[in-house]
This record gives structure tokens, C-alpha cells and sequence, in this order.
């Protein structure tokens, strides 16, 4: 009889456990930083130019059908890639907000980065290419003696006074 | 007024062809008499062009509503300034003050008293005609701004009451004149080229003119995005639209002009880079229109497509064809003259980097912008390139743009030593190390943002550095007092430190949008009268809700009293406005803003029975944002402002002078 009653206990705590994570569940923040991470992945379609995190359910019958779906999917324990993958297997890669990051896709991520590196190097070679027709020249002159030494603070305080007057 | 209207275009269109065609004849007979005639066709086209806007402006104001434009774009119960302002709510009108500006800064130049004399000006105000002839081919016959219906409607359709919005009187204003202006630093190089002379003067004047468009282009994006964030009721002010893009390439491309015209300048390099710079940047403006008015991209900056977008890509090939011929056929000239750099390491190769990291920018940001056109092209799928592309790709290259701009100012020209370098940086790069240090400590663990903050913090400590060691340098020789040192520093150096000021305005601005797209929080939730939503300090008590009406429009709003930290800030009333002319409302949000940080609440929806749907967001730094905004507005006209000393420009010297 006892062992019967913990059993219906246990039977009712799960019961009640459920319910309280469906309740839960269910109430996931439109947004809230877990939603946002979903659900901007999706493009609206409604025509607002939104995606499905910005679009506002109160005027877009779209988008409230497609919220609901998501909170579906994250209450059943979908992850963000595995509800990414099931919407591209439906609609296409048009349905996201940024190009995959595979096939064709790929070289709008790469492409500016890869345009900059090379950009880059074209212009480190062109700098060391001006440095060196310039290198030997510069090397030659740093040698200074010291008569030179106090020529130039004689000048530099000749420039200083004249300097002052324009200040 | 329909037969006054449409002859001022139609005598405008005449007059601009007169005009191009009598300039240029009088440059190649040497005529100067024609030159001046020329000059006097561009006045009488700057009339032309005012009566037409005046004009339209008349007919807007008075509810003309059996002009097209009038009825599409206004309604009789419209306040009168938006009446007004609805001259640039559509394609043609918005056309007109394009064409006007054109006119204005043409006739600007041609009668500039710094330019008196100089024998660019046939050059220049011939380039400038030619863009005005295709402006006003437009407007006679594409995009008429004064059409008369058949039928007089009694009422107009009204003005989308998203640009019923102080932000959107001025934002489009800003962004013409930048985008027009954008045409005058064209003009120039064109005519430096033709006449190939590319010298100081030339260099100072196309500055200055690049700085005004710049401003202007910086100010048309701040406005565009301030608008943005009070009117839509999304809590965001970018969105990485293909219009915002449009506007954000001339502005990177003409911010790497700025820069790397410092080059020419000192080393009478890159002549050709920069004629390039100038080129794409005037050409990313017509290109942009493109964008905007043919459709071909799917935007939420909604204007009606046309075969507009067709003909500005036309005369965009135009353009750059003829401008990249110019360019080649003095190709040679200009190479002649490069000069030498004697150091990886210097403030040359740091400008270089600037560049590269600019352009760079740029590219990607169009490369974004025309991949869903190349993904159809290639594989028939138009793919979406949004948000969260543009976010990561221009991050890290902006990032490093900044890096650059915290490094430079201590670089020195010619060559930095490592004992230059350590002197310099050593203190800088302790203090901005240390900085990260304590974020981290504070509890923040974004990488990106830690990364970004240290960087500004870096920047911070070396912009004051170069104020402070300017300041003491001056108080050496003068014995002046620190604040009367820093004002004369200045104002003797105006482009300089007007150029830090503008940097510092970049980093509050980079500040404002590190923190408020890492740190955001926002909620959304559905409340009982009475019930309250909580939200980091903040605590959100639902009072009331109640409908009133403004004109022809209901507006159903909440009060609502905010709590931070359990103090009262006060009673807030986010709207929903819905419009007697127009089916979709629109959000009125109660933005709460601190230096910290904005409280930015929108009343989503509600029940009969008084329940009510509320997003609430925290944004931090939003103020950044606009303080740095109005940072770069200063600096930028500390920069270009006549001063007493130092940025004379040298009177025209150059080579030939035949016709002025």
C-alpha cells in the first residue's frame, strides 16, 4: 500500500513537473536573446524587409504563425543549426538572412577578406619596394660628427626664434 | 502655375545644354567672352531650378491637388511643414532638390572668389552642365515632378506618416547635398586632369569640397539612423539596407580620399589613386541612386520602381568611362612625379593602411550589396545578404580601421624609430591594456566588445596625447596659459586638429555602437492593468491605457511610470497612431535616455480587456552616439573654417591661363 502511494506520489510530481516545464516552455520571450539568436536567422516574407526576430507579430500574420513554429521547435530541444537546416530543406537558402557559409555562398564571406589580403601584401611589397630605392642613401647620412651636432643647434635655435614670431 | 512650373524645367534643360555647349565651345576657341556667357546661363539655371522648387513648394503648400505629386504625396490636413517637406517624399521632387543643389554648388564655384581667375573654372562648371543637362533631362522627361491629372481627387492619399518626422525633413536634405557634392570634388579632378595640373591649390580646394560632402554624407546617415531609431519602433538605427549601403560607400571611399590626399600633398604621391578615389566615389553615389530607384534590390527604403534606376546607370557608365579615359590618357604625367618612402613604419605607410582598410571596407559592403544579384546570376537562388553578414564581415575590418586611427597620429612622418615607437607607445599601450584589464574584471566577456573598447581607450590616450604634448610644445616657447595655448594650437592648425576632433567623434560613435550590440537586452511582454515587466534596473509599472485624437488620427496610448533601482524616473506614454490616411500605424516609443543608457519602450498591442503587449530594450551608450555625431559636425567645420592663420589658400599660380 505505501510502496502504491509513492508510486501515485511520484506519478503526480511527474505529471505536475511536466506541466510546469510546458508551461515554461511556452512562454519564451519573443525577445529574448535565446529567441533572437533563432530567429533572425529567417527573412520575413510578408514584404516588411524584417527578419522573423524584428518582424512584429501584431501586424504581420506571417510572422506570428512562423514565431510560433520556432518556439515549437525550441521546446522540443532543436537547436538554432538543426532549425536552420529544416527551414533551408523546405524554402531554400532564400529563406535565410545571410548566405550559407558553403557551395557558391562561401565567396561572399571570403571574397572581401581575401581581396584585402591581397590587397595587402601588393601593398607591403610596394612600400618596401619605395623603402629600398630610397634604403642606401639614408643609412649614409645618419653618421653625424659633432661639429655638425652643434651646427644643427645653432640652426634649430635660429629657426625656434623665427618660429616664435608666427606663434 | 502648370505653365510657369513645367517651363522652368523645360527652360532649365535648355538652358544647361546653352550652357555646356557655350563653355565648352569657349574652351577650345579660347573665347572668354563665351566662357562668361556660359557663367550667366548657369546663374539664370540656379533661378530656373529655385522657381522650380519654389513652385512646387507653393503647389505642396496650398493643396494643388490636381498635380500628381501633390496628390500622392500630401493631404489637406497635413501640418504645413510636412506639406512641405513631402517635395522630397518622391522621385521626382526628391530629383528636383537634387538638380537644385547641383545648380547651387555649380554656381557656387563658378562665382567662388577663391577661384577668380582660375582657368579650371570653364572645366569645372562644364562638368558640373553636363550633370545638370542630365538632371534636367530627367526631370522634363522621366520624372516630371509637375503632372497634371485628369481628374481632380478631392483629397490627397497623405504623406507615409514614417517620414512625418523632424529626422526626416533634414535627413534627406543632408544626404543630397552629400551626394551632390560628391560630383564638385569630381568636377575638379576632371578639370586638373584635362588641364594637368594637379597642384596645391588644386589639392586644398578638392578638400575642402570633399569635406563638405563628407560632412554632409556623414550628416544625411547620423539623420537617416536617428530617424530610424524613434520612428520605427525597432529599437535599431542600421540596418545594412542596400540604400543605407549606398550611401555608406561614397562615404568610406571619400573618407580614404581624405586621408591619402595628405600623401600627394607631402610627397606629391598617389596622384593617380586619388583621381581614382574621387572617381568611384562620385560614381558609388549615381550608383547608389541606382540601386534605390530601379528596384532591382529589395529595400525598405520604399521608392517606386522605375526605369529611373536604368538611366542613372547609364549616365554612371557615362561618367566613369569618361572620367577612367581622362585618367589614362594622363596617366603618365601623373606617374612621373612619384616621390619616395624611406620606412615601412611611418605615418606614410599608416596612411596607406587607412586606405587599404577604407576601400576595403567599401568593397565589402558592395560586395554584399550586389551578391544576391550575382548569386541569381550564377545559380539562379537570390539569396538574402542582411543583417548578420554585414555585422561580421565589416566588424572586423572596421575594427582594425580604428586600431589604425589610434596608432597613426604617434607615428611619425618620414620614419619611426623603435625608440620613437616605445616613446610613443609605451604609455598608451599600457594604459589601453590596463583598460581591458579592468573591463574584464567588471565582468564583461564579449571578446569583441573588450577588444574594441581597449582599442578606443587606446585611441582616447593618444588624441590627448597629441593635445597635451601640442599644448606643452607651445607653452615652451610662449608662456602661455594651458587653455589659451590649446585655442591658438588649434586654430593654427585647423585641419589637423579639426581631423582629431572628428576622430574622437568616430570612437563615441564606435563606443555607442560596440555597447549598444553586445549589451542589449530587451523583452517582450503582455501585461494586466496594473502589472508591471522587469528589466535589469529597471521596473515598468502598466497604469493606464487610453485613446485620444490628434486630427484625423487615433492614437492609443499607455502610461506607463518607471522605476530604476526603485526610484521614480517619472510617467512615460509609448503610442500606436493610427492614421486616417494610411492602413498600417505606426509606433510612437517613450525613450528614456541617459549616458548610460537608453530605456526604449514601445507599446506593441492590447485586449479588450486592458491587458497590453509591451517591448521593452535596454540600449547602452545610444547617447555616445549622438554626442559623437555632433563631435564630427564641430571638427569637420573647425576643419574647413576660413581661419586668420595657417590654411590660406595659395592664390591660382599653375600653368596656363587662356580662358577663366
Amino acid at each position: 500500500m505505501k510502496r502504491k502511494f509513492y508510486l501515485a506520489f511520484l506519478l503526480i510530481f511527474i505529471l505536475l513537473q511536466t506541466s510546469i516545464i510546458q508551461v515554461k516552455a511556452a512562454e519564451i520571450d519573443y525577445k529574448s536573446a535565446e529567441f533572437k539568436a533563432v530567429a533572425s536567422q529567417f527573412r520575413c516574407t510578408c514584404g516588411c524587409g524584417q527578419d522573423h526576430y524584428e518582424c512584429d507579430p501584431n501586424t504581420c500574420s506571417e510572422t506570428k504563425e512562423f514565431k510560433k513554429d520556432l518556439v515549437d521547435m525550441m521546446n522540443k530541444g532543436w537547436d538554432k543549426d538543426k532549425i536552420r537546416d529544416y527551414y533551408v530543406n523546405i524554402y531554400g537558402e532564400e529563406i535565410l538572412t545571410a548566405p550559407e557559409k558553403s557551395g557558391f555562398s562561401l565567396t561572399a564571406w571570403i571574397l572581401p577578406f581575401a581581396a584585402l589580403g591581397i590587397a595587402g601584401a601588393g601593398l607591403f611589397f610596394v612600400i618596401r619596394k619605395w623603402v629600398k630605392r630610397n634604403g642606401p642613401e639614408e643609412t649614409a647620412a645618419v653618421e653625424q660628427n659633432i661639429e655638425e651636432e652643434v651646427e644643427d643647434e645653432i640652426l634649430s635655435s635660429l629657426i625656434d626664434e623665427e618660429r616664435k614670431k608666427y606663434l | 502655375m502648370y505653365l510657369f512650373s513645367n517651363a522652368t524645367i523645360y527652360l532649365g534643360l535648355a538652358l544647361a545644354v546653352f550652357s555646356l555647349l557655350i563653355i565648352t565651345l569657349g574652351i577650345s576657341t579660347k573665347n572668354q567672352k563665351m566662357v562668361n556667357s556660359g557663367k550667366g546661363g548657369m546663374l539664370a539655371l540656379l533661378i530656373c531650378a529655385s522657381m522650380a522648387m519654389l513652385s512646387l513648394f507653393y503647389l505642396l503648400g496650398t493643396s494643388q491637388f490636381q498635380y500628381e505629386y501633390v496628390t500622392d504625396y500630401t493631404s489637406s490636413e497635413l501640418p504645413l511643414i510636412y506639406k512641405l517637406t513631402a517635395l522630397w517624399a518622391g522621385n521626382a521632387g526628391s530629383l528636383l532638390l537634387w538638380t537644385f543643389f547641383l545648380t547651387l554648388y555649380a554656381v557656387m564655384i563658378a562665382f567662388s572668389r577663391k577661384m577668380k581667375g582660375n582657368p579650371m573654372i570653364p572645366y569645372i562648371s562644364a562638368i558640373l552642365m553636363a550633370n545638370a543637362v542630365f538632371f534636367f533631362i530627367i526631370l522634363a522627361f522621366v520624372a516630371k515632378p509637375f503632372v497634371l491629372l485628369d481628374t481632380i481627387p478631392a483629397e490627397g492619399k497623405g504623406l507615409n506618416p514614417m517620414l512625418q518626422n523632424p529626422g526626416m525633413i533634414i535627413h534627406p536634405v543632408t544626404l543630397y547635398l552629400g551626394y551632390v557634392g560628391l560630383a564638385v570634388p569630381f568636377a575638379f579632378a576632371m578639370a586638373a586632369l584635362i588641364l594637368k595640373n594637379a597642384d596645391d591649390f588644386w589639392i586644398k580646394m578638392t578638400r575642402r569640397w570633399t569635406i563638405v560632402a563628407w560632412l554632409f554624407l556623414s550628416l544625411g546617415n547620423i539623420f537617416g539612423g536617428q530617424w530610424a531609431y524613434v520612428e520605427l519602433g525597432w529599437g535599431g538605427y542600421w540596418a545594412w539596407d542596400p540604400v543605407e549601403n549606398a550611401s555608406f560607400m561614397p562615404w568610406l571611399t571619400a573618407t580614404a580620399f581624405l586621408h591619402s590626399v595628405m600623401i600627394q600633398e607631402r610627397k606629391n604621391m598617389l596622384k593617380v589613386w586619388n583621381i581614382s578615389l574621387i572617381i568611384v566615389s562620385y560614381a558609388l553615389t549615381l550608383f547608389g541612386t541606382f540601386l534605390v530607384r530601379s528596384g532591382v534590390l529589395t529595400s525598405v527604403h520604399a521608392f517606386s520602381n522605375s526605369n529611373l534606376g536604368l538611366y542613372f546607370l547609364i549616365f554612371m557608365a557615362i561618367a566613369v568611362i569618361g572620367g577612367l579615359y581622362v585618367l589614362m590618357s594622363r596617366y603618365n604625367l601623373l606617374k612621373r612625379s612619384a616621390g619616395e618612402f624611406q620606412s615601412l613604419v611611418s605615418k606614410e605607410s599608416s596612411f596607406l593602411v587607412n586606405n587599404l582598410l577604407l576601400v576595403g571596407a567599401a568593397f565589402a559592403v558592395f560586395w554584399g550589396t550586389i551578391f544576391p544579384l550575382v548569386s541569381e546570376a550564377v545559380r539562379g537562388t537570390k539569396v538574402t545578404v542582411g543583417l548578420p553578414f554585414f555585422n561580421k564581415v565589416e566588424a572586423p575590418i572596421l575594427l582594425s580601421m580604428m586600431f589604425v586611427m589610434a596608432v597613426c597620429p604617434m607615428l611619425a612622418w618620414q620614419k619611426s624609430t623603435v625608440k620613437n615607437l616605445r616613446k610613443n607607445f609605451l604609455i598608451p599601450a599600457i594604459l589601453a591594456v590596463i583598460a581591458m584589464a579592468l573591463m574584464i574584471a567588471l565582468g564583461m566577456h564579449k571578446a569583441w566588445a573588450v577588444i574594441g573598447y581597449g582599442i578606443i581607450s587606446l585611441l582616447l590616450v593618444t588624441h590627448f596625447l597629441e593635445f597635451y604634448r601640442g599644448v606643452k610644445a607651445r607653452r615652451k616657447m610662449t608662456k602661455e596659459r594651458p587653455l589659451v595655448a590649446l585655442y591658438r594650437l588649434m586654430i593654427r592648425n585647423r585641419r589637423r586638429y579639426g581631423g582629431y576632433l572628428v576622430h574622437l567623434g568616430i570612437a563615441f560613435i564606435a563606443m555607442g555602437i560596440i555597447g549598444s550590440q553586445n549589451y542589449d537586452v530587451e523583452t517582450m511582454k503582455t501585461v494586466p492593468l496594473g502589472g508591471s515587466i522587469e528589466l535589469g534596473d529597471y521596473r515598468l509599472n502598466y497604469e493606464r491605457l487610453d485613446q485620444k485624437k490628434e486630427g484625423i488620427n487615433d492614437i492609443v496610448y499607455a502610461d506607463v511610470t518607471v522605476f530604476k533601482n526603485g526610484e521614480k524616473l517619472g510617467t512615460y506614454q509609448p503610442e500606436k497612431v493610427f492614421y486616417g490616411n494610411w492602413d498600417q500605424p505606426s509606433s510612437e516609443v517613450a525613450i528614456i535616455s541617459s549616458v548610460k543608457e537608453d530605456l526604449y519602450i514601445v507599446l506593441s498591442a492590447w485586449e479588450d480587456d486592458g491587458k497590453a503587449t509591451f517591448v521593452v530594450k535596454i540600449n547602452p551608450m545610444m547617447n555616445w552616439l549622438w554626442i559623437g555625431s555632433f563631435m564630427i559636425v564641430i571638427g569637420a567645420l573647425f576643419a574647413i573654417w576660413n581661419g586668420k592663420y595657417g590654411n590660406v589658400t595659395p592664390r591660382y599660380t599653375g600653368v596656363r591661363k587662356e580662358v577663366a
